[in-house]
């Protein structure tokens, strides 16, 4: 792997994964919500663009659903799943606070990933979906890796914008004043329900559009690419960067994918040494989470909410 | 006549067995619209939880709250607060990460609160104008030099009349304030009371929760007296001085002569 296809690489996964970090940092840092299933709504795109532009099924597979649809057609439906898995796991959990919401949300994401596995219906199970159609990327008169570099770039930037500009407005003053103090926004007649579900909703479609660019990448989408590990990533990333500013959660995710994809490009001379070096990463991105529980960013939010 | 604008009728809730407001018959009170109604009584009366009942904070075990002929049973606090209610807290609340004028400002119901508003951008129209009416509101209340700040800059006092411009900001039928004066020097109360009595003039209904009664009974012209979660008794301010059972239960020898 040279220079190029590294920064590429950091490019074009380092701007995906910051999606999925600004979205965390629109429910979490402004809306005060712990979403411990992220994971869920990218996959939730990622499969939504499979099933509508795969092909129908045949020989051995399993799936029933392959429309063969456009990749736009695909591209929009990812936001669409995500924001309907977004409605309706939003509804019933969002009157929970802190560490419940936490928990319900991953037990979401945990049930998605097994009904993923479980009913081969859906994406052929744990062998997944194999014939994930892609615009042809040569049509711009780049290579590949470019091409998506650049619109997984291009999905980052329109993102941040539309959350910035979103939060500028008065809709920014007001979920703000929801974190800071419930009970005080409902005396001026703030409908926390409406403000936080909305926040949950908006968040998640982004997410879901990641997911469909993430499958047009792969040309696979299989369960074992959406474990709460992306969860886990992105958390981290998302603390890493601090979690009040747009431009440290895309900092946060830029560094951590960039130490993972140099581990990855170094050439390792032995299957050994390459064991060695993904257990380095695995102990590296073990201590930043037990630093970040160090500083407790879930207990200080907590405190700040008893406090007012 | 006038009419009711707030009626509390037979409300009783309890705290673990201990019925904190009510009695045996409930707590029952009406405030016709334009009263300066006082609540007072002995720590522990009840009168706070009164007016998280009428916020719609606490909901009632029994008994009915109305609000200009609403019933709010079914109604959660920003409802209650959209049909007109404004209130403050006996212990003063802010939004920490809003600066004071913001703190005002959202204060106001704002259409720029709605997505589709927010991103169209149309809500800057109405944002200059809003912002004219929070500092006119911050002035008011003696904040006009904090208008900048950050809200953990303010004291005690301070952040008391924030909370009170917050609502006035609103514009509301019905404003419940709870102890208004507690840790607010001399010259701002009597701003305060300046305030008050304009609101009242301007026929606006107000229900004030105060242990200083120098401060309540000039300017209110009704009180009731809670006194273990019943009402001890209602009247004028006159009348409350001179009843023997306030006396008694609350305001002590000193207040009969
Ligand atoms: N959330 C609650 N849980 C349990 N008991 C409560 C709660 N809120 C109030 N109480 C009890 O209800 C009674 C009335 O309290 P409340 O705060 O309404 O009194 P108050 O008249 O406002 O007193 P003060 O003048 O001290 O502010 C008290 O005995 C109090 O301990
Ligand atoms: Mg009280």
């Amino acid at each position: 792997m040279n220079l190029v296809q590294l920064f590429l690489a950091v490019v074009m996964f380092g701007s995906l994964f910051s999606v999925l970090t600004l979205s965390l940092n629109l429910q979490y840092a402004r809306g005060g919500m712990i979403n411990f299933g992220t994971v869920a709504y990218f996959a939730a795109g990622a499969y939504a663009y499979a099933i509508v532009t795969q092909e129908p099924p045949s020989g051995l597979d399993q799936y029933l659903v392959g429309l063969h649809g456009p990749w736009w057609a695909g591209f929009l439906a990812a936001g669409v799943a995500a924001m309907a898995f977004a409605v309706l796991t939003g509804w019933p959990t969002l009157r929970l606070r802190g560490e419940y919401l936490a928990l319900t949300t991953f037990a979401f994401a945990e049930m998605l990933h097994s009904l993923l596995v479980n009913e081969r219906r859906i994406g052929n199970g744990t062998v997944g979906l194999a014939n994930v159609e892609r615009p042809d990327p040569g049509s711009l008169g780049l290579p590949d890796a470019w091409t998506y570099a650049g619109a997984a770039f291009v999905l980052m930037l329109a993102t941040a914008l539309v959350f910035r500009h979103l939060l500028a407005s008065p809709y920014g003053r007001a979920i703000d004043a929801v974190r800071d103090d419930e009970g005080a926004a409902e005396a001026i007649g703030k409908d926390i329900a409406r403000l936080r579900f909305e926040v949950f909703v908006i968040s998640a479609v982004p997410i879901g559009f990641a997911g469909a660019l993430y499958a047009m990448i792969t040309t696979l989408v299989s369960p074992d690419l959406f474990t709460a590990e992306v969860t886990f990533f992105v958390w981290i990333a998302l603390v890493l960067g601090g979690e009040r500013t747009i431009l440290g959660a895309v900092l946060g995710t830029m560094a951590l994918v960039g130490f993972q994809e140099l581990v990855r490009a170094i050439p390792f001379e032995s299957v050994r040494a390459a064991e060695i070096a993904a257990a380095g990463e695995d102990i590296v991105t073990g201590v930043l989470f037990i630093l970040i529980l160090r500083w407790q960013p879930f207990e200080a939010m907590m405190k700040r909410r008893r406090a007012a | 006549m006038t009419r009711d604008l707030l009626v509390v009728d037979r409300v009783v809730k309890r705290f673990g067995g201990l019925k904190a407001v009510g009695g045996d018959d409930g707590l029952s009170f009406a405030v016709p619209e334009g009263t300066f109604l006082g609540l007072i009584g002995p720590n522990g009366a009840g009168k706070s939880t009164t007016f998280n009942l009428i916020s719609g904070v606490l909901k009632p075990d029994s008994g009915a709250v109305m609000l200009d002929g609403v019933d709010l049973a079914q109604a959660r606090a920003s409802r209650i607060a959209a049909l007109g209610l404004g209130r403050t807290f006996q212990t003063p609340r802010a939004f920490p990460s809003l600066s004071v004028l913001d703190n005002v400002i959202v204060g106001a119901d704002n259409e720029g609160e709605r997505v589709g508003m927010a991103f169209s951008g149309r809500w800057r129209i109405r944002e200059r104008a809003l912002r004219e009416k929070a500092a006119a509101v911050l002035a008011r209340v003696g904040l006009s030099d904090r208008i900048g700040d950050r809200v953990g800059n303010l004291s005690g006092g301070e952040l008391r009349m924030l909370e009170v411009a917050r609502q006035l900001v609103r514009d509301p039928k019905i404003l419940l304030l709870d102890e208004p004066t507690a840790g607010v020097d001399p010259s701002l109360q009597v701003k305060l009371s300046k305030i008050l009595v304009d609101l009242h003039a301007e026929g606006r209904t107000l229900i004030v929760v105060e242990h200083n009664l120098h401060f309540l009974l000039r300017i209110a012209d009704r009180v009731v007296v809670l006194q273990n979660g019943r009402l001890l008794s209602q009247g004028t301010p006159a009348e409350i001085k001179a009843d023997e059972r306030v006396i008694a239960a609350y305001l002590g020898a000193d207040h009969a002569a």
